[in-house]
């Protein structure tokens, strides 16, 4: 069993050792790429050893797809920043992150072992959520590249949003699987069409529309999507009527057209989406630039360190999918991308076996942020939708991000660690019930 | 609720098998329409992140083209610029290699082995490619001797037109010694200078060895010749010039109007009587025979395998008894009358044209070494000789004595190819030693006036050059040697006289004595023989 679970995370270490040793040979630099990798592997491997010490019923896939991704990411920002100044040291910072990561996901798991006491929190956290969107808007928030995202605090600079989003999903998990029943059934009809108890559905929306309002006036459109759709598919699952997802389509295709001809950052974006060539030197020069790498990279890709990635602008974050893509071509990427699908795998499996409501909709709602933060940027990157400005989960450079993404982990962990413990028929507590 | 959990995670895979084929549409279906996109540079980026290969004269140290590294700008990896350092003399073999215009000659033709995309040579190349980073070219010596080719356009811009092409080859390997077109250009910096050179009413950028097409003129009969010789014409067979040769609709005569009277055939080709020769095509020699022969001799043959483009010769419908002396829709040019001389110089085999040597890794190490090989048998070997030995009348007696080179018997046969209302085109071919030619020549002075002015003494300069350049020094180099056998006169600086002190040397050939403290066995050796 014990061989079984490690396997995959030898693999995924395998992996990154191959692309660091690549590197070496590509970059001719010698020990850079090994420090960081022996750094990184050791960093991972500890990291692993330590949830399987403490959680040894829980998800064996989830740590091993973790450091593969990282790893991926860490490997390619290192490619993409080797030798350019004022990014040079990108990469020890993003293996700062990493362990300040690894950190975060093992404070997660000591801390939130009987993580349903969160849940008694619940409204604390959605207050926390649109404080930390506030402080943006407060002297401690800046600009950077025309979205109003970034908080310094002391020494410290982070994108509130991205925690913002677990704390959001906490409290709607906790709220909608205390009030799903009442949620679902329908207190009156206007108009041929069936509303619930304002009562119960108003704290709801109210978190919803406010956390919504304000990132639209930070201009922040992926965190929008982002806060839009989850509560959306959360509530969905939780009362199981498809008409939220309606209503919430049509108003999504009213509010995106509201925001069109009312915020000319969004104009700008979809002009670049339908035509990047009426301004290639300009607004559609990014999405070019991207599209340009990604056909370079062909089936086979160009081979790692061999792409022109560095053409895109700020490819370390948003874009660094389009370097992988062209430096591994349609195979490498595709193989990231069904990493990327296995991850959601587990996370929905997680939810299914979790063995009570307010689980299932945490880890689902963790699982579907995950999942949709992946398809929208990397169908942005590809033209296939207007880019909206959001991080590739573990793979792109970012603090805040990968902490995020790390605690996320690191929740999906301890609520897989519940359902394991229950399917090998240990004695666990059950909160619903108050009794062992 | 599991159920709509299930749902959406089945949406999600769905998702994720879209972006799949999103990706694999840019990738795959667009990926040639994009990286031909006007506004993508990644193949210019890639292409000057490498060292291209160097080419080299035939000396393997003569640099004809190579790769500068351009100080890095921030953070971008080091990239390289293209130079010539022979500027125009090569321009037309080497041509030029532009981010903005393409690339012509040598750079193009082996690009693959000079951008260093050619199929892994050696382990250090296979490691290099896997990695997937630049990689240095290979490195390509061509055929052509610097001397030659630097005699060769000399000659042709001093000539009185300054216009003009030389190719010579060795025609028993076919390696093309001299490939000269003038005016050229200089290959650097073309990017600045490409829309000029179009407009340039010369048209430096015509390599006019291989790609211009004229009337050959006079140098064509000796293809009607050996045509002739071929439907069994004997060089003594006698022919009566009477100054005319009265045709349907069009009547031949001599160039500058002469007048020959009783000649045979070997003569009519010496003196290059233009009515004999109309009357052999017309009367000797089965109508499509000319043809044919020119065609063996390469006549409408583009010869894909050589490097550089070759604009075929060709005969079109015309004149029998005009083409027959090179004129009417007969067109060719020095590479391929070169090509001639050297096939009946070389018992009428014409091997394959060679331009490229050898080709080399970074390292040196030869990847691939071009060996001579036939092209085809033009004639049968005592029909080429019989040609050849009427070539050398053409000098000996002919309209060539100026070609008489003491002790070197050379074959050939002038050119005067009337271009009206122009001056006429100048043409001169030649191979030395007719015996066993280790040279072939063909010379083109555009408007240069007859054949033996203008083309002769250009296409002889590099025979002159040629056939001295592979024999020992000559001994008039050295000084006049007096009755002592020391030099008359020595450079000034040096002992005039010889010392007075040296050994008395015995008649044996040993001094008297020895110094002491030489090994035993040259002691014990000199004790002997004392």
């Amino acid at each position: 069993m014990a061989q079984r679970a490690t396997m995959p995370m030898i693999l995924a270490l395998a992996i990154c050792t191959l692309g660091f040793a690549t590197l070496i040979f590509v970059q001719e630099a010698t020990s850079p790429p090994l420090i960081y990798g022996a750094y990184y592997a050791g960093t991972l491997f500890a990291l692993y050893l330590a949830v399987r010490l403490w959680l040894p019923n829980s998800d064996v896939l989830i740590l091993p797809l973790v450091t593969m991704l990282t790893g991926i990411g860490l490997v390619m920002i290192f490619r993409l920043t080797y030798n350019v100044p004022d990014a040079e040291g990108l990469a020890i910072t993003q293996a700062v992150w990493i362990f300040g990561g690894s950190g975060a996901l093992l404070f997660t798991v000591l801390l939130f072992r009987n993580y349903h006491r969160l849940f008694d929190y619940k409204y604390l956290f959605a207050f926390a959520a649109i404080f930390l969107i506030c402080l943006t808007f407060t002297p401690l928030g800046y600009e950077v590249n025309g979205a109003r995202l970034w908080v310094q605090v002391g020494p410290i600079n982070f994108q509130p949003s991205e925690f913002a989003r677990i704390a959001l999903i906490i409290f709607f998990a906790g709220y909608l699987a205390e009030k799903r029943d009442l949620l679902a059934a329908t207190s009156r009809t206007i108009a041929g069409i069936q509303f619930p108890n304002l009562k119960y559905f108003g704290p709801v929306a109210l978190v919803w529309a406010a956390s919504l309002g304000l990132l639209v006036f930070e201009k922040d459109l992926g965190s929008s999507l982002l806060f839009f759709a989850i509560p959306l598919l959360m509530l969905y699952v939780a009362t199981g009527r498809i008409a939220y997802v309606i209503l919430g389509s049509i108003m999504f295709a009213v509010g995106s057209t509201v925001a069109y001809f009312l915020f000319s950052h969004v104009q700008v974006r979809v002009r670049a989406w339908l035509d990047p060539w009426q301004d290639p030197d300009g607004e559609g020069f990014q999405i070019l630039q991207s599209l340009f790498n990604i056909a370079d990279g062909g089936l086979t890709g160009t081979g790692l360190g061999a792409g022109f990635a560095q053409t895109i602008p700020e490819v370390q974050t948003d874009f660094i999918f389009s370097a992988i893509a062209s430096e591994l071509g349609l195979l490498g990427a595709t193989a990231v991308l069904l990493a990327f699908l296995v991850f959601v795998y587990r996370g929905i499996k997680i939810s299914l076996m979790a063995t009570d409501d307010s689980s299932k909709l945490l880890a689902y709602g963790l699982t579907t942020m995950f999942a949709i933060q992946t398809l929208v940027i990397i169908a942005g990157i590809t033209k296939a939708i207007p880019l909206t400005g959001i991080t590739l989960p573990f793979v792109s450079y970012g603090g805040s991000s990968i902490i995020g993404n790390f605690i996320i982990a690191g929740i999906l962990l301890v609520i897989s660690e519940k359902a394991g413990q229950k399917e090998r028929g240990e004695p666990t507590y059950d909160y619903e019930r108050g009794t062992a | 609720m599991n159920r709509h959990v299930r749902r959406t995670f089945y949406l999600f895979a769905l998702g994720f098998v879209a972006l799949v084929g999103v990706l694999a549409y840019w990738q795959v279906y667009a990926s040639e329409s994009l990286a031909n996109d006007p506004e993508n540079s990644l193949q210019t980026r890639r292409a000057i992140e490498a060292p291209r290969g160097f080419i080299f004269a035939g000396d393997g140290e003569t640099v004809l083209a190579q790769s500068e590294e351009q100080p890095a700008e921030g953070g971008q990896n080091p990239t390289y610029s293209r130079i010539y350092p022979q500027g125009p003399l090569y321009a037309g073999i080497v041509g030029y290699w532009s981010t903005r215009y393409g690339a012509t000659g040598i750079e193009i033709a082996e690009n693959a082995n000079l951008s260093g995309t050619a199929d892994p040579a050696t382990l250090d190349e296979l490691i290099n490619q896997m990695s997937g980073g630049p990689q240095p070219g290979n490195n390509i010596v061509l055929t052509l001797d610097h001397e030659l080719q630097q005699i060769a356009t000399e000659a042709i811009e001093n000539s009185n037109t300054g216009r003009g092409s030389l190719m010579a080859l060795d025609p028993q390997t076919g390696e093309i010694l001299a490939l000269a077109s003038v005016p050229s250009y200089d290959p650097n910096n073309i990017d600045e200078n490409f829309p000029s050179l179009l407009e340039d009413p010369d048209e430096p950028l015509l390599n006019r060895a291989t790609q211009g097409l004229y009337s050959p003129g006079s140098v064509f009969k000796v293809v009607t010749a050996a045509a002739a010789l071929k439907s069994g014409v004997e060089p003594s067979d006698r022919f009566v010039d009477s100054g005319v040769y009265e045709q349907p609709g069009y009547t031949v005569v001599n160039y500058d109007d002469g007048v020959y009277g009783a000649v045979n055939f070997a003569q009519a080709l010496a003196l290059s009587i233009n009515t004999i020769f109309a009357e052999v095509a017309v009367e000797e020699i089965e109508t499509g025979t000319i043809t044919e022969t020119s065609q063996d001799f390469g006549y409408g043959d583009e010869f894909e395998d050589f490097p550089l483009l070759v604009n075929p010769s060709r005969i079109g419908e015309g004149n029998v008894a005009q083409i027959a002396f090179g004129q009417d829709t007969n067109v060719s040019n020095v590479f391929e009358m070169a090509l001639v001389a050297a096939a009946i110089g070389n018992d009428g085999a014409m091997m394959e044209p060679r331009l490229v040597r050898e080709i080399r890794s970074p390292d040196g190490v030869i990847i691939n070494r071009s060996q001579p090989s036939e092209r085809n048998q033009v004639l049968e070997p005592e029909v080429a000789n019989t040609l050849q030995d009427m070539m050398v009348g053409v000098i000996e007696e002919g309209t060539a004595t100026v070609a008489q080179r003491p002790g070197v018997e050379i074959a050939g046969k002038t050119g005067t190819a009337e271009v009206p209302p122009n001056d006429p085109n100048s043409w001169f071919i030649a191979s030395a030693p007719a015996d066993e030619p280790e040279i072939a020549v063909a010379a083109m002075i555009e408007n240069g006036g007859d054949g033996e002015e203008q083309g002769l003494p250009v296409a002889m300069a590099v025979i002159d050059a040629y056939l001295e350049t592979g024999q020992e020094p000559e001994t008039e180099d050295f000084p006049e040697l007096g009755p002592d056998g020391l030099p008359e006169d020595l450079p000034e600086g040096l002992p005039q006289e010889l010392p007075e002190d040296l050994p008395q040397v015995q008649p044996g050939g040993l001094p008297e004595s020895i110094p002491e403290g030489l090994p035993p066995e040259i002691q014990e050796f000199f004790n002997q023989n004392q």
